[in-house]
């Protein structure tokens, strides 16, 4: 109890130091998905698209205060810097202690809610119950009505995850690894199935929420931001097709709002994880995600981008790049005509450009100079367009040429900064002009002809 | 050639438009002016900002192009460009006249002066959501939020509903020192802008007891939480253009 009261002792401004690192690799820092206007008596609202308050050195977007309540945690997950085996500074925080914190940052505009995570202590009830016992102390006690994320533990009691889920915003239960073979060498205190437990307890919760707010519209709300998940990448070796398939029966199966990817960071140093001399694979998860938004808003399936034959994202080429040169037969569209959902599979099209893009042709055929406003970005798109039957260069539809033009500097078609246009020439410019010294002249060169 | 000479404001233009149409004017052959510049063969009107007319020309906007459109088409007005008069009005009359239903008034892109007027509107509109973002209070000694900020467009008539309907118990103010304007928002009450004179520029503040502890927190936060395997300042500077960091307790 002792070891317990030393950390009590210990000033605000360490334990968040200590509970802030503890909480850094948790990915998931959105405040979307709720809109919520202020009640009028108390503080706080959220905005459906969510608002990022800050950015850390690393580009990641600081929404939320991500905390842990606690880094005292008694499993052993070889690649969790909080594990118990590792020799950190511990620390727990009080409720009110969080509490406090999150209403005096987000009076001062620093953060858009909190995000509660924790490691176990000393059972999986026990921490579900003191997180909820903290949401509920600042949706009530301190009339919080911002965004509020929790994580849901695995293998908590389903009372106390159903009575966080209504004052939380948003949920999540951590996949942690892609497969549930990673998960038993590398976790040997989680289990597949206790993680995907409350993650269908809460889809069922959110589901029978729904039909209770069309019968009673003022019935409490259930994680009204949906839930999401993280999985790290890299830690074991499944390949990209494998992930994105996990991904996909997710969001089609568990109806999650968001599935995350986290580049692994070797920070335990155990002998059964990789060394990453290369720093953590940033590339792939950016790949990873370039996917997600396909298969989420593109209408692209898992067994179109990858397939077990070539389980791995193109390193040169984004996903949908990759897609369109390798299905040359569906192209090149006319964007006078296609159908919405042809748009959206040309390279350089987004959701956004494509509704556009809709809208503005009843008004007139569009031309290249008009996508332009429109916002496609040509230097991609303009391989797999015609407008009104031509196209913006004379390319030729071939795997090979668009691919060489797409992923080189030198070769690409010469564009001006605001993608189309001419380049001014100079002295100094090295295009080639010289040819080759053919034989006969050799032979004229050294019998002095020339 | 008529030349309408507005101000830049909401209501003088909006009087420009009314006018135009009350008069009756070849709308091809006229201009909304916010400057004093000559135009050759140009026949000068001024404008007098009139309420009445700027509420019924809203009025029809709303009406006929929906919320959303003509909240687009004030934004674009609160742009710092000098052909934004004569980009809306062009706007207005052409989708009047194509009768367009609500929410597509700015379908037609590949028109000049809708796209002038859209992406005006949607420049002020970023800068709003920068400063939604980027926006940070600080206590003073007698228990109100003050908050500085220096926008390139005049979005602060933009802000002040969002964090009235955040902060609905607190006094707060704030100010955009580029404009000399004043927000304020007494706690339990409707907000108002204030147009300050040049002697009402805020100098010295008193902060309360705990603001400098929980700044420090703060920075101590957004320090911690950056993961050093992963140090991108690029992506930073992208997501965090350089220009907001000094009104950013983080960056101090």
């Amino acid at each position: 109890m002792e070891y317990l009261k030393t950390s009590q002792d210990m000033p605000l401004e360490e334990k968040l130091q200590v509970l802030t690192d503890a909480a850094k690799y948790d990915v998931a820092c959105t405040s979307s998905g709720v809109d919520r206007r202020g009640n009028g008596r108390s503080i706080g609202s959220c905005v459906a698209a969510g608002i990022c308050h800050s950015f850390s050195g690393d580009g990641r977007c600081i929404s939320l205060l991500k905390i842990l309540l606690t880094n005292e945690c008694i499993y052993d997950c070889k690649y969790c810097r909080n594990r118990h085996s590792n020799d950190i500074p511990r620390a727990t925080f009080t409720p009110e202690e969080i509490c406090t914190l999150t209403m005096e940052f987000y009076r001062r505009n620093y953060i858009e809610g909190l995000f509660l995570s924790s490691g176990i202590i000393r059972n999986p009830t026990f921490t579900m119950e003191l997180i909820c016992r903290t949401i509920w102390l600042l949706r009530n006690k301190y009339r919080f009505n911002g965004y509020v994320h929790v994580k849901a533990i695995p293998g908590a009691a389903p009372e106390v995850i159903e009575q966080t889920g209504f004052l939380a915003d948003r949920m999540s239960v951590n996949l942690e690894l892609p497969t549930a073979e990673g998960l038993r060498t590398l976790a040997p205190n989680k289990h597949r199935k206790s993680i995907l437990t409350p993650m269908r307890q809460i889809q069922n919760g959110i589901q029978a929420n729904r039909n209770d707010l069309v019968l009673y519209r003022n019935a409490p709300k259930f994680v009204a931001g949906g839930q999401s998940t993280q999985m790290i990448i890299g830690a074991t070796p499944e390949n990209d097709f494998q992930i994105i398939n996990v991904a996909e029966g997710l969001y089609q199966k568990f109806g999650l709002k968001r599935v995350f990817y986290s580049a692994f960071v070797n920070v335990t140093g155990d002998k059964c994880l990789p060394a990453l001399p290369g720093g953590p694979p940033l590339l792939r998860e950016h790949r990873l995600y370039q996917a997600d938004w396909l298969l989420r808003f593109y209408g692209f399936r898992a067994e179109e981008l990858l397939d077990e034959r070539r389980p791995f994202f193109n390193i040169m080429l984004d996903p949908k790049e990759d897609w369109a040169v390798r299905h040359l037969e569906q192209f090149p569209v006319e964007i006078n005509r296609a159908p919405m959902e042809k748009l959206l599979r040309v390279p350089g099209v987004g959701v956004k450009s494509a509704r556009r893009i809709v809208a503005a042709r009843r008004s007139g055929s569009l031309t290249f100079q008009d996508l332009k406003k429109i916002g496609v970005v040509l230097k991609r798109a303009l391989y797999f367009i015609t407008c009104s039957g031509k196209m913006m260069y004379p390319v030729k539809l071939e795997e090979d040429y668009i691919v060489r033009n797409l992923t080189s500097e030198k070769d690409r078609v010469q564009f001006g900064s605001d993608g189309m246009g001419y380049r001014q020439m100079s002295l100094f410019d090295d295009v080639n002009f010289t040819r080759p010294v053919t034989v006969i002249e050799q032979q004229q060169a050294a019998v002095g002809q020339l | 050639m008529i030349v309408y000479r507005c101000e830049d404001s909401v209501e003088s233009i909006y009087t420009a438009v009314y006018q135009a149409y009350e008069e009756r004017r070849n709308h091809e052959d006229t201009i909304l002016c916010l400057t004093d510049d000559p135009v050759l063969f140009g026949e000068d009107v001024a404008v007098k900002a009139d309420s009445e007319k700027t509420r019924r020309v809203m009025n029809t906007l709303v009406r006929r192009f929906g919320m959303e459109n003509s909240r687009h088409l004030a934004m674009a007005l609160a742009s710092e460009d000098e052909e934004k008069a004569q980009a809306v009005y062009r706007t207005i009359v052409e989708g009047l006249r194509v009768k367009c239903r609500p929410g597509h008034l700015f379908d037609n892109l590949a028109n000049y002066q809708i796209h002038k007027a859209f992406a005006l509107g949607r420049g002020v509109s970023t800068e709003v959501g920068h400063q939604l973002q980027f926006l940070r209070f600080q206590e003073l000694d007698n228990g109100v939020l003050y908050s500085k900020i220096g926008p390139k467009n005049d979005v602060l008539a933009f802000l002040m509903p969002h964090f009235a309907d955040r902060l609905p118990i607190e006094h707060f103010i704030i100010y955009d020192e580029k404009r000399n304007l004043f927000g304020i928002h007494p706690a339990g009450r409707q907000w108002y802008l204030f147009r300050g004179e040049e002697a009402d520029r805020p100098l010295q503040f008193k902060y309360s007891e705990d603001e400098l502890q929980y700044q420090e927190l703060f920075r101590q936060f957004c320090h911690t939480i950056t993961i050093e395997e992963r140090k991108n300042r690029k992506l930073q500077q992208n997501m965090l253009p350089l220009r907001f960091r000094e009104y950013m307790v983080e960056f101090q």
